[in-house]
C-alpha cells in the first residue's frame, strides 16, 4: 500500500519569531555537515599516516612563529568575512534601511 | 551518501539527543522549580500553569525545537534514515525477497483496510509513516537503535524486561503479541517459550515481514507474524493464555483503545492475563507537561489523550480483574522519583479476564 502525495503542511514554530526557528534548521544543517567532515578528515589522516604519507605527531604539534605570522592574513580576512555582516553596512551604494511598498501609492 | 558519513552524521545527532535529554532537560526542570517554589506549590500545579511558567521561556523554546527537529534530521533530509536507504533501495529490497514470503512465519493481507488515524500521521516523525513504503520497517528497525539513548544503558534490554515482568513464573502456552512492530517484542516470547505458540499480528506488511526475517534467521518455528488489525482479529475466542502489547495503546484514539481492550477480552482464556507496556504514569504536572510537548513535536496525536485516560476504571468496565497499573523501569539505573533526564513514563498496564468468564 502506498500513500498519496499531499501538501506540505507548515512546520511548528517554537520561537517567538518563526526566523528563527528557520535559521536553527540551517544552523543544524551545517553543524552535522561540519561533524560529517570533521569525521572524514579524521579518517583521512588516519589512512594517510598509515601510509607513511604524512607524520599525525607532526600534525598536532604547536605551530611556530613563522607558521602563525604565515597565515594571519588569512585568519584575518577570515574573521572579516563572519563578522562583517554584523555592523549592517553596506557593500555597494543603495538606499539605505528597512522598505516596504505597503503604503506606497502613486502621486503620494 | 556514503557509509561513513551517513554513521558520522546520525551518531552526531545522537551525541546532540544525549546533550538535550540530560543537561537541556535538567536545565528546564530546574528553571520551572525555581519558578515554582516562589510561586505555587509545586505538587498540586497544573499543565497550565507549568506551560504558563514555562512556554515563553528562551530555554524551553530551544529545549523544544531541538526535541522536533533533531528527530526530523533523525528520519528526513540528506543524512537522514530515509534518503540512506532509499539511496541503497535495491540492496533492502533484496533483503527482504530471502524472507520467507508466505506460509510458516508470515501471513500478509493486501486487502487490509487500514484506519485513517493510523495513515493520517507520519507517526514519529517517519515521512511515509511505517507502512506505506517497502523498506519502511526496516528505517523504522533502525531508528529505534536511538530513539532514547539512555534506553537500557544499564542492564537487560526493555523488551526482555517486559518479557520477564508479563511472565513473571509462567510458562503460558498461547500467546498473542498485538501490535508487534517489526517483531522485537515478539523476539522474547518466542526465544523463551520454545514449546508454546505465538501468534503476532500489526497493521503495517514491511514491518511483519521484517520480523519475520528476523525469527527466520533466529530459526524459530513457533511464532507466526500476521498482518492484521489488533482491534478486530480472526482468533477464535478465548485463544490464549497470554495477550501481551508494548508501546501500542498510545498510537490509538480513544475509541479505538476500547475495541482493542474488548479484542484482547474476548480472545484471552477465562484466566489469561493481558500484559501491556506503555507511557502512562505521570506522577507530576511538569512531567505531564513535558509529556504532552513531546507527543505534539514527536507526531504522537493520540499519546496526550491516553494519559488522561482513567485506565483503570476502562479496564474494569471492559470485566478485566486484578487490575495492576505500575510503573516500568525500562533500565537498572533509573530512579522513577528522581527525575534526573528525560524518560517516556514507562508504565505496566496488566488485568486478568475472570476464571470462568465465557464470552
Amino acid at each position: 500500500m502506498t500513500r498519496e502525495s499531499k501538501p506540505p503542511r507548515a512546520e511548528q514554530q517554537f520561537f517567538d519569531d518563526p526566523a528563527i526557528d528557520r535559521i536553527m534548521g540551517a544552523f543544524m544543517s551545517l553543524a552535522t555537515e561540519h561533524y560529517v567532515l570533521l569525521d572524514r578528515f579524521r579518517a583521512l589522516e588516519r589512512e594517510l599516516a598509515k601510509s607513511g604519507a604524512i607524520n599525525s605527531a607532526a600534525l598536532d604539534q604547536e605551530p611556530d612563529e613563522s607558521e602563525r605570522a604565515e597565515s594571519l592574513a588569512d585568519r584575518n580576512a577570515f574573521v572579516e568575512a563572519l563578522m562583517r555582516p554584523l555592523l549592517g553596512e553596506q557593500d555597494a551604494l543603495g538606499a539605505p534601511g528597512k522598505f516596504s511598498l505597503k503604503t506606497t501609492k502613486s502621486g503620494a | 551518501m556514503n557509509d561513513r558519513s551517513f554513521v558520522a552524521a546520525q551518531d552526531f545527532l545522537l551525541s546532540a539527543k544525549t546533550f538535550w535529554t540530560t543537561t537541556l532537560y535538567g536545565a528546564v526542570r530546574d528553571s520551572y522549580a525555581d519558578k515554582a517554589s516562589s510561586s505555587q506549590d509545586e505538587a498540586s500545579a497544573s499543565v497550565e500553569a507549568v506551560a504558563e511558567a514555562l512556554e515563553d521561556t528562551t530555554l524551553y523554546q530551544f529545549y523544544a525545537w531541538l526535541e522536533r527537529h533533531l528527530q526530523r534530521m533523525k528520519y528526513a533530509g540528506r543524512y537522514g534514515l530515509v534518503s540512506y536507504h532509499d539511496e541503497r533501495r535495491a540492496a533492502f529490497l533484496d533483503s527482504l525477497d530471502q524472507i520467507e514470503s508466505e506460509g510458516r512465519l508470515l501471513e500478509l493481507n493486501e486487502n487490509l483496510d487500514l484506519p485513517a488515524y493510523y495513515t493520517g500521521v507520519d507517526i514519529h516523525q517517519h515521512p511515509g509513516g511505517v507502512w506505506s513504503d517497502a523498506l519502511a520497517g526496516i528505517v523504522y528497525e533502525r531508528g529505534a537503535r536511538t530513539t532514547t539513548p539512555l534506553l537500557g544503558a544499564a542492564g537487560k534490554d526493555v523488551h526482555e524486561r517486559f518479557t520477564d515482568v508479563a511472565l513473571g513464573d509462567g510458562a503460558p502456552k498461547t500467546v498473542l503479541d498485538m501490535g508487534c512492530g517489526f517483531g522485537k517484542s515478539t523476539q522474547p516470547f518466542y526465544r523463551r517459550l520454545p514449546d508454546s505458540r505465538i501468534e503476532a499480528v500489526d497493521l503495517a506488511a514491511p514491518c511483519i515481514k521484517l520480523a519475520a526475517g528476523m525469527a527466520q534467521k533466529a530459526q524459530a518455528k513457533n511464532v507466526r507474524f500476521r498482518q492484521m488489525n489488533a482491534s478486530n482479529t480472526d482468533y477464535a475466542s478465548g485463544s490464549f493464555d497470554l495477550v501481551t502489547s508494548t508501546m501500542v495503546l498510545h498510537e490509538l484514539p480513544p475509541k479505538t483503545i476500547g475495541e482493542f481492550l474488548d479484542e484482547a477480552f474476548r480472545v484471552l482464556s477465562p484466566g489469561g492475563r493481558m500484559v501491556n507496556l506503555d507511557f502512562y504514569s505521570l506522577p507530576d504536572a511538569f512531567r505531564r507537561f513535558i509529556h504532552h510537548g513531546h507527543a505534539r513535536r514527536n507526531n504522537e496525536p493520540y499519546m496526550g489523550p491516553l494519559a488522561e485516560m482513567d485506565l483503570s476504571a476502562l479496564l474494569k468496565s471492559k470485566g478485566f480483574v486484578d487490575v495492576e497499573i505500575v510503573p516500568f523501569k525500562e533500565s537498572d539505573d533509573i530512579d522513577l522519583e528522581a527525575n534526573e533526564s528525560w524518560r517516556f513514563p514507562w508504565t505496566v498496564i496488566a488485568a486478568t479476564k475472570p476464571d470462568g468468564c465465557t464470552s
